[in-house]
C-alpha cells in the first residue's frame, strides 16, 4: 500500500504493508527509533505518538491508518512547533542554570524542563511522556495536577517514581505560557 | 456497503485496540480486517426528539468530546446526557486508548469488564446490527451471551448505539475499581439509571424524599455477562429510596451477582466492592433530589 | 577528604546523558541496526518441570526465512550460566525442564516475526513431571531434587551473642511470621542484546545490561572463546534494577552463539511476556521472627528463621541469602541476634536481584516486629526506635563496628521534626469514624553499600585529558538510569576544576577499563565514584605540575577552577594582578612536556573479612541508614488507599547530585509501595497467570506517592566526598512503613505483602462479621 501522510512537518511517501504496526513502520522502515516499545499492547504508553495531535499507541495502530493524518513522533518535537527554542533561553529564566552539559539541539520547552527537573533517568518512557505531555498542553497551557495526571496515566514510568515528571510538565506549562503572552 | 464476506473469515477493524493486541497473540487470525474506522456514516453522533444515536466508530475520546460539550450547552428544560455513559467511558484504559478505541469495539469485544457496558444497559440502549440482507436492533441487556460472545452473526456489523429519550431523562452515575488507581481494568463495574417522580424538591422540615419511579441496576465483571441486577431494582422501584430500603437493594445486589475469583481479583472482593459502588452510585443518582 | 569549597559535587545538575534521552536520539539496542542483522526468538518449555525427551527442529528449518535454529548441542562451550557456583542454568537445556521459561531451543530468522513463528514451530516432545511449588514441599524428605544437590540451594547463618540467653531475660516477647510476594522489575525496556561478529576474530556485544564484564566472561565461557575476544558494550539501558544482571548474561551468550554461527549480527530483544516469566523476579520470602526486650525497650534479642523461594536457578539466591540474614536484625544496637537463611528451589521462575536484595523483605518483618513489640510495650513506635537505633561506636548484627557515617538517629529526628509540621495527614482518631480510616507508620532501616561479603570489590576507571582541556571518562559501572554517569562527570569535573560540559562519560565497554564486576549493590558513586576519583587525581597532578612550572610557583599554590589554572589567592601579593592559564594550554604543554595525561586505575574497597559461620565480623565498607514514615488513609468501603504524606530521610554520606538523590529516593520509593500495596506475581501450577501490565499492577502517575526527600550527610570515609550509595535503600523503607501505616489505620497486623485493596476490604469486614455489615451504615 502507498502511504502518505505528513511526519513531523513533511509529507511523506512510502510502500507498506497496511497491517504493518505503525510502530515498526517507523522504527524499521522509516529509521525512526525514538518511538519504543514496551510491552506491544498498549499498556505502558513507551509506544506513544501523536496522529492529528492525540495521543495513541503506535503498537495497536495500523499503518495503513496514518494515511493521510499528520503524525508526530519524539524526533519531531522541535520542528512541529515553532515555540521550540535554542538551549540561551533556558539560562535567563531560572535563576540556576539548569547546566546542559553540552550545546544541545534545540529543544522543546518539554524536553528543556524534563531535563532540567531530573525527570529523566533511563529514558525509555520519556519520547512517549513528552508527547502525552505535549498533546496535553496544546489542548489545555495551564493544566491542574489532576490534568496532568490524566493525561499521563496511559504511560508507565518505572524509574522516577513520577514526581519530577509532574513538576516538569508544570514547568514547560509555565514557560509556554509566558512566550504566548509576549 | 456492506461486504460480501461470506466464507471468509474477516473482522471489522475499528480502532484495534482490543483486535490488534488479539490477533498478535494468534487468539484470531482473520484472513481480511476490513477498516471501518473512517466510515462516515459510522461516526455520526446525532441527537434528535428519540434520543440519541452513537455511530460505533465513535471513539471513546470523541464520544466524550460531544458528551462533555452537550453538558456545557445543555438548558435545563433538554434532556441530560448520559452521565453513566460520561463515565463509564472516561474510565476505559488510558488516554492513548481513548482516542483509538471506539465505543462500537468496547461493546462488540464484549469482555464482560468494558466500563461502556453496564451504563448502556441502563440507558435501556439498543444496537443497530446490519447484514448485507437485513438489519436488527437489538437491546442492549439480549446482547451479551457470554464472555467476548455476542449475538452478532459473522459478517454482521454493529452501525451505531441508540439511547432513548426516556432513559436520556433521569439521573445516572457508574463507578468502577480496579487494582490501581491508573489505566485500569475494572475488577467490578456498577451503573444505576432511574428517574424520580415528579414533585416540589424543597421545601421545609421533614419532607419525605422523592419516589423512585423507575430504576434500572447493572454491573460488570460480576458475572459472564454484563448483568440487569432486577431484584435489586425491585427494592427501589416505586420506593422511597430510605436508607433501609438502600440497604436492602446493596444486599440484593450482592446476592444476585456471580463473580468468580480471577487473575484480577476474588469472588469475595468483587461481592464486597460491588455493595460499595453501588451505595457511591446510588448517592450521586440521589442527591440534590430531596434525597 | 578535607571539606573544600566544592564547585560541582553536590550542586543539582542535569544529566549528562539527558539530552539524547529527551530528544529520542539515544540508541538502546533495539535501537541499534546493523548490515544483514537478523533476530533470535527462544522456544520455551510453557510447562513447569519435566524431562526433555526430544527436540525436533526440522519443521521451524523449513519455514520461510529461517537461517538457523539452535540447541544445546550447537553451544560449543559450557552451555552455563549463573551468577555464582553452583552454577546450575544451562543456557539452552537438554536434560530436564525446571521452569515455564526454560529455553529449549534459540531460532534464528530474517525478522522477528519469522523468528516467533518458528519458535512455536519447534516441536519439543517433554514428559512432564509434577512441580514442586511449596518451599515446605521442597524441603520435605523424599521430595523429587529439582537440582542433583537437592532442593536447598544454599543456606546460612547469623549468630551475635547467645538469644536463647536474651529471650530469657526479656520481659516482653512478640512473634509473628511474614510472608512478601513475587515482585517483577517491569523496567520499560525489555531484555535485548545486539550481537555482532567482526571480521577480526572478535564479537561485539551491546547489551541493555548492568554487568557488561559478566556478560563477557560468560560468553568466552559458553563459545569457548578468549575472553580477550568479546567485547561488550552497554547500549543505553532503559531500567534495569538488577533484572539484567543474569538475564543479559544469558541472551548475550545466546545471540552470541548465533552470530557466530550465521556469522551475521543477531539481535534478540524480548517482548513483555517472556520477560516477566522468562527473566528473575524478587525472591518471595517467608519470615518467622521473634524480638524480646525489657519493658524500658531495650531490644536484648532477635531471632529470624527466612525461607526463600528461589525458583529454578540458583542466580543471586546465595548473595540474596547472605543480604538478608545479614540486614534481618535491623538498623539497631542489639546484643543477641540470630538470623537462619535459606534459599530453596521450586519450579518456577527463578529468582535473582531486584533492587533491595533481601533487605526489603527482612525490613518489612524486622518493622512489624518493632510496631508489634511498641504495641505491647505502650511506647511510641518512633522513640522505641530511636532508643535502640544503632549509633557510631556500636556494634551492629554483624559485630562491625563503624566510628563514622552513622546517620540513623539524624534521620529519625528529621522525620520526627518534619512530621511534627502541619500537613496533610497528621491522624487524629476521630477522623475514623467515618468512610476512612487514617493511620502513621514508620520503619528504619539500614543497607550495606557495595559487595560485601559478596567478593572482591573493585572497580575500574579511566580519566584522559586531551590537548584542549576537555577531559574523557570512563568506569566500569553501569548507567541505567541512576544517573551514574553525571556523578562521574560531576567527580572528574570538581577534581580537574573543568566545567561540566567539558567532561564526556563514555559508554561502557569491556576493552577500556579493568573487569569492575556488576553494577548493584547502590556501589556505582561509593566504588565507581573513588575510582574516578583516583584517577582523576592522577591526571591533576601532571596539570598542577605542568602549571606551577608555567606560574613559576610551588605545586600547591596552584587551583585548577572553571576551566583555568589560578594561582590561589592566598598565594600572591595584594598588588599583583590574577594569575591564571586556561587549561587547555596547560593540557597542551603538559602533553609537549611529556607528563601523562590519561590514568588508568582500579579502586579496591576493602575486603569483608568475617566468620563464615556466624556471619560475625567486617563486612560492609558503609552502610545507608534510613528512616521513612508514611501517614495514609483507608476506604473501608473499597479498600482504596490513599498516601497522604511520606517523609523518606536518607543518610547518604554526601548528595554527590541532589536533584539525583531526589529521584533515587522517589523512584526506589514507589518500587517499595508496589511490592507493599499493588504488585503480585500469580502463579498457578507454576505458570505465571499475569505475565502483563494489564493484569501486573505497575504503579502509575496516578498512583503516585507525596515522596519528601530528606537528605542527611553523615560522611563517609570510604567514598568520594563522603558519599555512600542510596539507590536501594527506600524500597525497604517505603514497603515497611506502609505495612506499618495500614496496620495503625486498621488496627489489624498484615503479615503478608502485598496488601492490596482486597485484601483490606476483606480484613476490615472479616472483622465486622460479614460484607453487609458495613454497607449502607
Amino acid at each position: 500500500m502507498l502511504l502518505e501522510f505528513e511526519l513531523n512537518g513533511k509529507q511523506t511517501r512510502i510502500e507498506a504493508d497496511p497491517t504493518l504496526r505503525a510502530l515498526d513502520l517507523l522504527r524499521d522502515v522509516l529509521g525512526l527509533t525514538g518511538t519504543k516499545e514496551g510491552c506491544g499492547h498498549g499498556e505502558c504508553g513507551a509506544c506513544t505518538i501523536l496522529v492529528d495531535g492525540k495521543p495513541v499507541n503506535s503498537c495497536l495502530l495500523y499503518a495503513a491508518k496514518l494515511q493521510g493524518r499528520r503524525v508526530t513522533t519524539i524526533e519531531g518535537l522541535t520542528v512541529a512547533d515553532d515555540t521550540a527554542d535554542g538551549a540561551e533561553d533556558g539560562t535567563e529564566d531560572g535563576a540556576e542554570d539548569c547546566g546542559s552539559p553540552w550545546d544541545p539541539p534545540p529543544l522543546h520547552p518539554l524536553q528543556e524542563a524534563f531535563l532540567c527537573e531530573g525527570a529523566v533517568q533511563c529514558g525509555f518512557c520519556t519520547p512517549g511522556m513528552i508527547l502525552s505531555a505535549k498533546a496535553l498542553l496544546d489542548q489545555n497551557p495551564d493544566p491542574e495536577e489532576r490534568e496532568i495526571e490524566e493525561a499521563l496515566s496511559g504511560n508507565l514510568c518505572r524509574c522516577t517514581g513520577y514526581r519530577k515528571i509532574v513538576k516538569a510538565v508544570q514547568k514547560a506549562a509555565a514557560e509556554l505560557r509566558s512566550r504566548g503572552s509576549r | 456497503m456492506a461486504a460480501e464476506a461470506a466464507g471468509q473469515r474477516m473482522k471489522y477493524l475499528a480502532g484495534g485496540t482490543d483486535l490488534a493486541v488479539q490477533i498478535s497473540e494468534g487468539i484470531v487470525d482473520p484472513a481480511l480486517l476490513i477498516d471501518i474506522s473512517a466510515v462516515e456514516e459510522l461516526r455520526r453522533i446525532e441527537e434528535n426528539g428519540e434520543g440519541l444515536r452513537i455511530g460505533a466508530a465513535v471513539t471513546i475520546a470523541e464520544l466524550l468530546e460531544a458528551l462533555r460539550a452537550a453538558e456545557a450547552g445543555k438548558s435545563a428544560e433538554s434532556a441530560a446526557i448520559p452521565r453513566c455513559l460520561l463515565q463509564g467511558a472516561g474510565s476505559i484504559g488510558s488516554p492513548q486508548i481513548r482516542h483509538l478505541g471506539t465505543i462500537g469495539g468496547n461493546v462488540c469485544n464484549a469482555s464482560p469488564c468494558g466500563d461502556t457496558l453496564a451504563p448502556l444497559i441502563v440507558l435501556a440502549a439498543s444496537f443497530s446490527l446490519r447484514s448485507a440482507h437485513s438489519s436488527r436492533e437489538v437491546p442492549a441487556e439480549e446482547f451479551f451471551l457470554g464472555p467476548k460472545s455476542t449475538v452478532m452473526e459473522p459478517g454482521e456489523l454493529l452501525e451505531s448505539i441508540f439511547i432513548p429519550r426516556t432513559h436520556l431523562r433521569g439521573r445516572s452515575a457508574f463507578r468502577m475499581i480496579g487494582k490501581r488507581n491508573g489505566q485500569v481494568i475494572s475488577q467490578v463495574n456498577v451503573a444505576v439509571w432511574l428517574r424520580r417522580e415528579q414533585g416540589k424538591a424543597h421545601g421545609t422540615g421533614e419532607e419525605r424524599p422523592l419516589p423512585v419511579q423507575d430504576i434500572r441496576i447493572a454491573a460488570g465483571s460480576v458475572a459472564p455477562i454484563p448483568l440487569r441486577l432486577r431484584r435489586a431494582e425491585q427494592c427501589l422501584r416505586g420506593s422511597v429510596p430510605e436508607a433501609s430500603a438502600l440497604r436492602a437493594a446493596a444486599r440484593a445486589v450482592q446476592e444476585e451477582i456471580q463473580p468468580i475469583s480471577d487473575v484480577r481479583t476474588s469472588r469475595e472482593y468483587r461481592r464486597g466492592v460491588t455493595a460499595a459502588l453501588f451505595m457511591d452510585v446510588m448517592a450521586e443518582v440521589l442527591e440534590g433530589e430531596g434525597g | 577528604m578535607k571539606l573544600e569549597k566544592l564547585n560541582v559535587v553536590g550542586r543539582a545538575v542535569a544529566k549528562v546523558d539527558g539530552v539524547e534521552l529527551v530528544t529520542g536520539r539515544a540508541k538502546f539496542a533495539g535501537d541499534l541496526r546493523f548490515p544483514g542483522m537478523l533476530y533470535a526468538v527462544a522456544r520455551r518449555a510453557g510447562i513447569p518441570a519435566g524431562k526433555i525427551r526430544s527436540i525436533d527442529t526440522s519443521a521451524a528449518l523449513a519455514l520461510p526465512g529461517i537461517k538457523a535454529v539452535l540447541t544445546a548441542e550447537d553451544i560449543p562451550g559450557a552451555n552455563i550460566i549463573g551468577i555464582l557456583p553452583p552454577f546450575d542454568q544451562p543456557l539452552l537445556a537438554a536434560e530436564e525442564v525446571r521452569y515455564e521459561g526454560e529455553s529449549l531451543a534459540l531460532v534464528v530468522a530474517e525478522s522477528r516475526e519469522a523468528a516467533k513463528r518458528g519458535a512455536a514451530a519447534v516441536w519439543i516432545d517433554i514428559e512432564p513431571w509434577e512441580p514442586v511449588l511449596e518451599v515446605d514441599e521442597a524441603l520435605a524428605e523424599g521430595c523429587r531434587k529439582i537440582h542433583p544437590g537437592g532442593n536447598v540451594t544454599f543456606s546460612k547463618r547469623l549468630v551475635k551473642g547467645d538469644v536463647e540467653k536474651g529471650f530469657a531475660e526479656a520481659e516482653v516477647v512478640v512473634e509473628n511470621t511474614y510472608h512478601t510476594s513475587f515482585q517483577e522489575h517491569a523496567y520499560l525496556e525489555p531484555e535485548t542484546v545486539a550481537a555482532v561478529p567482526g571480521g577480526d576474530g572478535r564479537i561485539t556485544v551491546y547489551a541493555s545490561c548492568q554487568s557488561p564484564f559478566h556478560i563477557r566472561g560468560h560468553i568466552a565461557a559458553n563459545l569457548d572463546l578468549p575472553a580477550s575476544r568479546v567485547k561488550v558494550i552497554q547500549a543505553y539501558t532503559g531500567g534495569s534494577f538488577g533484572g539484567k544482571d543474569d538475564v543479559a548474561t544469558e541472551i548475550g551468550c545466546l545471540a552470541a552463539a548465533a552470530a557466530l554461527k550465521v556469522q551475521a549480527p543477531v539481535m534478540i530483544a524480548h517482548e513483555r511476556g517472556e520477560s516477566i516469566v522468562g527473566s528473575n523476579l524478587r525472591h518471595a520470602a517467608r519470615i518467622h521472627y521473634r524480638t524480646g526486650s525489657r519493658r524500658d525497650g531495650t531490644i536484648l534479642a532477635r531471632e529470624a528463621t527466612i525461607h526463600l523461594d528461589g525458583g529454578a536457578y540458583a542466580s543471586e539466591s546465595p548473595f540474596v541469602t547472605m543480604k538478608a540474614l545479614i540486614h534481618a536484625g535491623g538498623p539497631y544496637h542489639v546484643a543477641n541476634v540470630q538470623v537462619e537463611c535459606t534459599a530453596v528451589y521450586t519450579n518456577k521462575t527463578y529468582c535473582g536481584a531486584f533492587r533491595g536484595f533481601g533487605v526489603p523483605q527482612v525490613t518489612f518483618a524486622s518493622e512489624s516486629q518493632i510496631d508489634e513489640l511498641a504495641a505491647e510495650l505502650g511506647m511510641d513506635p518512633l522513640e522505641l526506635r530511636r532508643k535502640n537505633a544503632l549509633r557510631a561506636g556500636q556494634a551492629n548484627a554483624t559485630d562491625q563496628v563503624f566510628e563514622q557515617s552513622v546517620g540513623l538517629v539524624q534521620t529519625i529526628d528529621r522525620v520526627a521534626e518534619r512530621a511534627a509540621e502541619p500537613g496533610a495527614g497528621a491522624p487524629e482518631a476521630e477522623r475514623n469514624a467515618g468512610r476512612w480510616l487514617y493511620g502513621r507508620g514508620c520503619a528504619c532501616m539500614l543497607q550495606g553499600i557495595s559487595n560485601g561479603a559478596e567478593g572482591i570489590d573493585v572497580v575500574g576507571a579511566s580519566v584522559q585529558a586531551s590537548q584542549d582541556g576537555s577531559v574523557l571518562v570512563g568506569v566500569g559501572l553501569t548507567d541505567m538510569g541512576q544517573g551514574s554517569r553525571t556523578v562521574f562527570a560531576q567527580i572528574a569535573a570538581e577534581v580537574l576544576g573543568v566545567t561540566m560540559d567539558r567532561v564526556t562519560v563514555h559508554q561502557v565497554d569491556t576493552d577500556s577499563v579493568h573487569d569492575s564486576g556488576p553494577t548493584v549493590a547502590s556501589r556505582s558513586t561509593t566504588v565507581g565514584g573513588m575510582a574516578v576519583y583516583k584517577a582523576a587525581r592522577e591526571v591533576r597532578s601532571s596539570l598542577v605540575k605542568m602549571a606551577s612550572l608555567m606560574i613559576k610557583c610551588e605545586e600547591q599554590q596552584v587551583l585548577l577552577q572553571d576551566n583555568f589554572a589560578v594561582l590561589a589567592p592566598d598565594a600572591r601579593r595584594a598588588a599583583d594582578p590574577e594569575v591564571r592559564i586556561p587549561l587547555r594550554e596547560v593540557c597542551t604543554a603538559a602533553y609537549w612536556t611529556g607528563f601523562p595525561l590519561m590514568n588508568l586505575t582500579f579502586s579496591r574497597a576493602p575486603d569483608a573479612n568475617f566468620d563464615h559461620e556466624t556471619h560475625q565480623g567486617n563486612i560492609y565498607i558503609a552502610y545507608n541508614f534510613g528512616t521513612h514514615l508514611m501517614d495514609v488513609r483507608i476506604d473501608r468501603l473499597t479498600g482504596v488507599v490513599e498516601v497522604l504524606r511520606h517523609l523518606a530521610a536518607h543518610d547518604l554520606g554526601k548528595a554527590i547530585n541532589p536533584m539525583g538523590v531526589e529521584g533515587q529516593v522517589e523512584g526506589g520509593a514507589l518500587i517499595g509501595f508496589g511490592m507493599a500495596h499493588l504488585e503480585r506475581i500469580e502463579h498457578r501450577g507454576g505458570c505465571i497467570q499475569n505475565a502483563n501490565f494489564a493484569d501486573y499492577a505497575v504503579p502509575s502517575i496516578k498512583d503516585r506517592l507525596p515522596t519528601e526527600t530528606i537528605i542527611v550527610e553523615d560522611p563517609n570515609p570510604t567514598g568520594p566526598y563522603g558519599a555512600k550509595g542510596v539507590g536501594e535503600p527506600p524500597v525497604a523503607g517505603t514497603a515497611a512503613a506502609f505495612a506499618n501505616a495500614v496496620a495503625a489505620a486498621t488496627g489489624i497486623r498484615f503479615t503478608s505483602l502485598p496488601i492490596r485493596r482486597e485484601d483490606l476490604l476483606e480484613a476490615l469486614q472479616g472483622r465486622n462479621g460479614g460484607a453487609a455489615a458495613e454497607v449502607g451504615s
